[in-house]
């Protein structure tokens, strides 16, 4: 109960920030222009970090064993 | 000659271990003095200057001055400074010792010349760090050193093969970049890059460093891996293979850190995500790559030392290593905390601290060289990165679950070293030109533009998000993962058995054969031999033996 309202706290404060840092942004220096599309980094950020989450986890299907395997 | 010597950082070094195991009890003061002499001696006495040690046939460089070895000596002797402090109620005087003699090799490795000196005290970091690991009182530290160490000799192996191959074919065992073209150099990377915990030898650095005591984890951090990134730096700058490698590193912790249960073992996992990071910058090999790669070993050391020394205070405190047992310790250990987040801040690279400073070079040097998809999947990384580190560790042992550990901070010199280090880590972040201005080659770099803090923040706060939904499928389970050491792990039984079965095989055969006439034909001399004699006649007849030695001058 505590980790979903931390949730929805910290989903608070990003979505508000999110808008405003662009206000810092030059669009002129970008790197490859993939960069250039609004939310690039955001979106980006966001789908590797799940796809990191779901890679491990389908991972640990197979290599996850208990702790006291070795022993 | 003598004279020069002293000039080395090292021998200060070496000279504390020898005076611990004299003046037993007094290890403390020892190892800090010295530690501090020898940082004297690099700032002030070192300067740029190559001691040659020559003989008529092969000439040893034992002391080859750079910007690059004074930034790494630097960087070592001061996390050798602020571990010492914390590892002060640590009373295992031969840990102390062995420790000095660890950082004194490390040292004399970045400071080696040539191929030969850099081999001898690459062999002596290895084994001393496997003493390291095996003073502490873990009851998985015995087994852990042994693979610790058979891995090294094996690296060591290879290296030393290569290094023949070397010089048998150029005559010339000067360290400086080698083309990989020939079989030894081939050999010769593959040697280094084990140190550095690449495929497929990662597996070390989870499996060995976690075992070592609260305090010694923070030496071992900072040694192995970043001398072998050095020497990667002087010898195979700017070899493609290096930035893939690099990459499956980086992909390599985030995936096995975020599956770890216990708290040392995420940290080491992230030591080979770091690395990673640090590989790419030596294969992409420009100045900035290069620069980037130098700051970023800086500060990885120094906020890799602070997150482990947060971890070891926790385990120090607690006696609880796993992330499952530990939650809920704000409360109670708030200075503790306070560093460990500091920590996690600095390896994420969030804006004002050290990490932001260096990786962003990194990967800056990948568009600068229009490597798209390498750019595109360090992003992948440093979003990662904050996901397993940066987040996960502070989020597991400090938050979540409130565990009712009835604990407090750690005693005032803990407090005060991991105090220090996350002070180094905000400073660092916040005037990077200190940091700049001791680098290999000119900076011309600005790292806090409108369009970098931005994205690393948009990056950053984003993975948060992500880890904040799918916190529930990220809980710790008493696990572990399996890795590449599966295939030798419990398997040394196998190799005892078959050696029982062919040493007794061998017996059989033996006894077969009927010993007994000869047996009696040596009995006479065998009772000659036998015959009981006073050390005095002994030590006459070794004396006469070396003095015929030295008369006839052979």
């Amino acid at each position: 109960m505590k980790t979903r309202k931390n949730i929805i706290y910290v989903l608070f404060v990003f979505v508000n920030i999110t808008p405003y840092l662009y206000s810092f942004y030059d669009f002129q220096k970008i790197h490859f222009g993939i960069d250039n599309i609004i939310g690039f980094y955001p979106i980006y950020g966001f789908l590797a970090c799940m796809g990191l989450i779901i890679i491990a986890k389908t991972f640990s299907i197979i290599f996850k064993k208990d702790d006291t395997y070795y022993d | 000659m003598i004279s020069n010597l002293i000039t080395h950082p090292s021998i200060a070094l070496i000279a504390g271990a020898i005076l611990i195991y004299i003046f037993k009890g007094r290890g403390n003061y020892i190892s800090l003095i010295s530690l501090l002499i020898s940082f004297i001696i690099l700032i002030v006495f070192t300067g740029q200057k190559d001691l040659i040690f020559a003989t008529t046939k092969i000439s040893i460089h034992y002391f080859s001055y750079s910007n690059l070895s004074f930034l790494f000596c630097l960087v070592f002797l001061l996390i050798g400074i602020i571990g010492k402090v914390f590892s002060i109620y640590n009373n295992n005087d031969n840990e102390k010792a062995l420790i000095l003699i660890y950082i004194a090799s490390s040292i004399a490795v970045i400071f080696s010349g040539d191929f030969l000196t850099l081999y001898v005290f690459w062999e002596i970091m290895a084994i001393t760090s496997t003493f390291v690991i095996w003073s502490s009182d873990s009851i998985h530290s015995g087994k852990a050193g042994q693979r610790y160490l058979i891995m090294h000799l094996f690296g060591g192996l290879m290296l030393l093969f290569g290094i023949i191959g070397l010089y048998l074919d150029t005559n010339n065992l000067a360290i400086r970049i080698i083309n990989l073209e020939s079989w030894y150099s081939c050999l010769i990377l593959t040697g280094l890059l084990l140190n550095a915990g690449a495929p497929p030898f990662s597996q070390w650095i989870s499996d060995a460093y976690p075992e070592g005591s609260y305090s010694s984890t923070v030496f071992l951090s900072a040694y192995t891996t970043k001398t072998s990134v050095f020497v990667l730096i002087m010898t195979f700058a700017g070899n493609y293979i290096l930035i893939l490698l690099g990459v499956y590193m980086i992909m390599y912790g985030i995936i096995y850190a975020l599956l770890e249960n216990d708290i040392r073992r995420i940290l080491s996992y992230s030591i080979v995500n770091q690395v990673g990071f640090m590989i790419v910058g030596i294969g992409i090999g420009t100045e900035l790559s290069i620069n980037g790669t130098a700051a970023h070993a800086f500060s990885h050391i120094i906020y890799k030392g602070l997150l482990l020394m947060s971890a070891g205070s926790v385990i120090y405190m607690t006696g609880k290593r796993k992330c499952s047992d530990v939650g809920g310790l704000y409360k109670t250990m708030p200075i503790t905390a306070a560093c460990g987040i500091i920590g996690a801040l600095s390896i994420s690279a969030f804006p004002l601290t050290s990490g932001f400073i260096s990786k962003s070079m990194i990967i800056d040097a990948s568009y600068h060289q229009n490597l798209e998809i390498i750019w595109l999947l360090l992003l992948v990384g440093s979003a990662g990165v904050f996901l397993h580190a940066g987040i996960k560790f502070p989020w597991f042992v400090f938050f979540h679950k409130d565990q009712q550990i009835d604990t407090e901070d750690p005693p005032i010199f803990m407090k005060g070293s991991m105090i220090v280090a996350s002070a180094i880590c905000i400073i660092l972040g916040m005037m990077p030109s200190l940091l700049y201005e001791i680098l290999p080659y000119k900076v011309n770099y600005i790292p806090y533009t409108g369009n970098h803090v931005v994205s690393q923040l948009h990056l950053l706060l984003f993975s948060a998000l992500a880890f904040f939904i799918s916190v529930k499928y990220l809980k710790r389970t008493q696990t572990i993962t399996l890795d590449i050491d599966w295939f030798y792990r419990n398997k040394l039984e196998y190799i005892d058995k078959a050696y029982n079965y062919i040493s007794k095989s061998l017996f059989n055969y033996v006894e077969k054969i009927n010993l007994g006439v000869l047996r009696n034909k040596f009995g006479v001399f065998e009772g000659f031999l036998l015959k009981q004699i006073t050390i005095s006649n002994m030590l006459t007849l070794i004396l006469i033996t070396l003095f015929i030695f030295l008369a006839l001058n052979i």
